[in-house]
């Protein structure tokens, strides 16, 4: 951070000399190195607003630092609407900018913030506001492609998507009737898939989502449940776990020493009523030196 | 804002996820919990010809099997078939098999059921296997593995030798019936 306040020392070094005291920019400057904020911020709302600086890319671009400055220090009730009233400053800093005298700067900062949506959707997960999350991810990736159009972000949102499904699988765990959540998981794991077939996490999750979907079908089975609803019951879970299989297959072909999915595959064929195909993988397991597993 | 904030959040909350399941544990026996509600009305469907299997607790025996037995203990222990209290008895690996009404063989124990056929040939008892061709050695009712699906296969002739009824319904849901 404090190679950008440097950049930005300097960059508006270059143009701010000439400044008359009382202008409202030169003001701005002056209480933003001071580091009072809530001055700064008055001053440079008053720059922007009038003629000689509303479209002067160095305003903007000074008001894009004050109010990343001002974001970082804020509480979460206005830290969404100052991060984009920085960003939107930024924005307008590099498009009034044609000769790029403050590109590098503004792109630093813009770049800290865009990363800091991803923060955001990280810390969200954490606290299990999916909402939240898919709004912060959302920003975060439309932030970076405005920045860069070109940018890569399979593997961000390979990484963020998988924990988005693994959220919603603690959800459905804990409620094994909620199967919104449930449906949630398939699709985060199912996107994951999409971006990165050989995604090993994504594999093994999903196949134990719809294998434990299918367990606990039986396990709601009741005494008074008579033949018919056995049966019933049963070939609604036979589809869960023929879902389940080849996700599992494909974990284990990805990696076979991970004793997780020979377990995994042994209880798949076990529920199949598959004892040969159960029972080589069991032996498999056994057979697996603890110390194998990578 | 440290910049690298979200690594750790993210890395902890796709760690949880993967902790390895243990699918074969007593809850993830699927196939034991299949069992026992087969096994629970199965009896319920049968009638016991003898008076004298008509009172008392109505005594279910396993061999082998763990899991069939806890889930047994767990879901139907407190039950009754008619008027009769369930009792599960867990049974000791021996061919010398004490009476019950329904006995119930794992696959672990098939060298027992020569020894199990020969004692209780012709006695009141519901003999349960899970092995191809086990209504021809003598159980009345045999689990079977069908399109991935756990069904059962019944004698009605071995069903007569142990003075049983079989009852029309267990007939009508049975995935073949030995006449």
């Amino acid at each position: 951070m404090k190679r950008m306040a440097q950049l930005l020392a300097v960059a508006l070094a270059c143009t701010s000399g000439a400044r008359a005291q009382g202008d409202a920019l030169a003001e701005a400057m002056r209480a933003y190195r001071a580091g009072t904020l809530a001055e700064a911020r008055t001053f440079v709302d008053e720059a922007v607003r009038k003629t000689a600086h509303h479209k002067d890319p160095e305003a903007w671009l000074l008001r894009g630092f004050i109010y990343k400055d001002i974001y970082k220090a804020a509480g979460p009730a206005v830290a969404d609407t100052l991060r984009a009233e920085a960003l939107s400053s930024l924005h307008k800093s590099l498009a009034l900018d044609a000769e790029g005298a403050f590109k590098e700067s503004a792109m630093q900062a813009c770049d800290y913030l865009c990363r800091s949506y991803f923060t955001d959707a990280a810390k969200a997960l954490a606290d299990q506001d999916d909402h939240r999350a898919l709004r912060m991810f959302t920003a975060h990736r439309s932030c970076i492609m405005r920045l860069d159009p070109k940018a890569e972000l399979r593997d961000r949102e390979v990484e963020f998507t998988n924990a988005l499904g693994t959220l919603y699988t603690k959800r459905h765990t804990r409620d094994r009737t909620d199967t919104a959540s449930f449906r949630k998981a398939v699709s985060a794991y199912g996107r994951v898939l999409e971006l990165e077939p050989g995604n090993y996490g994504a594999n093994y999750n999903l196949s134990t989502l719809y294998y434990n979907r299918g367990v606990f079908n039986i396990q709601g089975i009741r005494a008074d449940d008579g033949i018919p609803s056995i049966m019933q019951i049963q070939e609604v879970s036979r589809e869960f776990f023929l879902q389940a299989l080849p996700y599992m297959l494909k974990a284990h072909d990805m990696n076979p020493s991970r004793r997780e999915t020979l377990l995994g595959l042994e209880g798949i064929y076990y529920s199949l009523q598959d004892e040969e195909s159960s029972d080589k993988f069991r032996r498999l397991f056994e057979q697996m030196p603890l110390d194998e597993q990578r | 804002m440290p910049r690298s904030l979200h690594i750790p959040l993210l890395a902890s909350l796709l760690l949880l996820s993967a902790s390895p399941q243990q699918p074969r544990d007593a809850d993830k026996d699927t196939t034991a919990i299949l069992q026992a509600n087969y096994l629970y009305n199965i009896a319920k469907l049968v009638e016991w010809k003898d008076p004298g299997m008509r009172k008392g607790n109505f005594i279910i025996g396993i061999i082998g099997n763990v899991n069939l037995y806890q889930e047994l203990i767990k879901q139907y222990a407190t039950r009754t078939i008619g008027k009769q209290p369930i009792e599960v008895r867990k049974l000791p690996r021996t061919a010398e098999v004490e009476p019950c009404h329904l006995l119930f063989v794992g696959r672990d124990d098939l060298g027992l059921l020569p020894g199990i056929y020969t004692r209780m040939s012709g006695k009141p008892t519901l003999l349960i296997t899970e092995y191809e061709g086990a209504l021809q050695d003598g159980a009345v009712v045999n689990f079977v593995k069908v399109d991935n699906l756990l069904k059962y296969e019944m004698s009605l002739a071995n069903a007569h030798g142990h003075g049983l009824v079989m009852g029309v319904t267990l007939k009508n849901l049975a995935h073949r019936v030995d006449e």
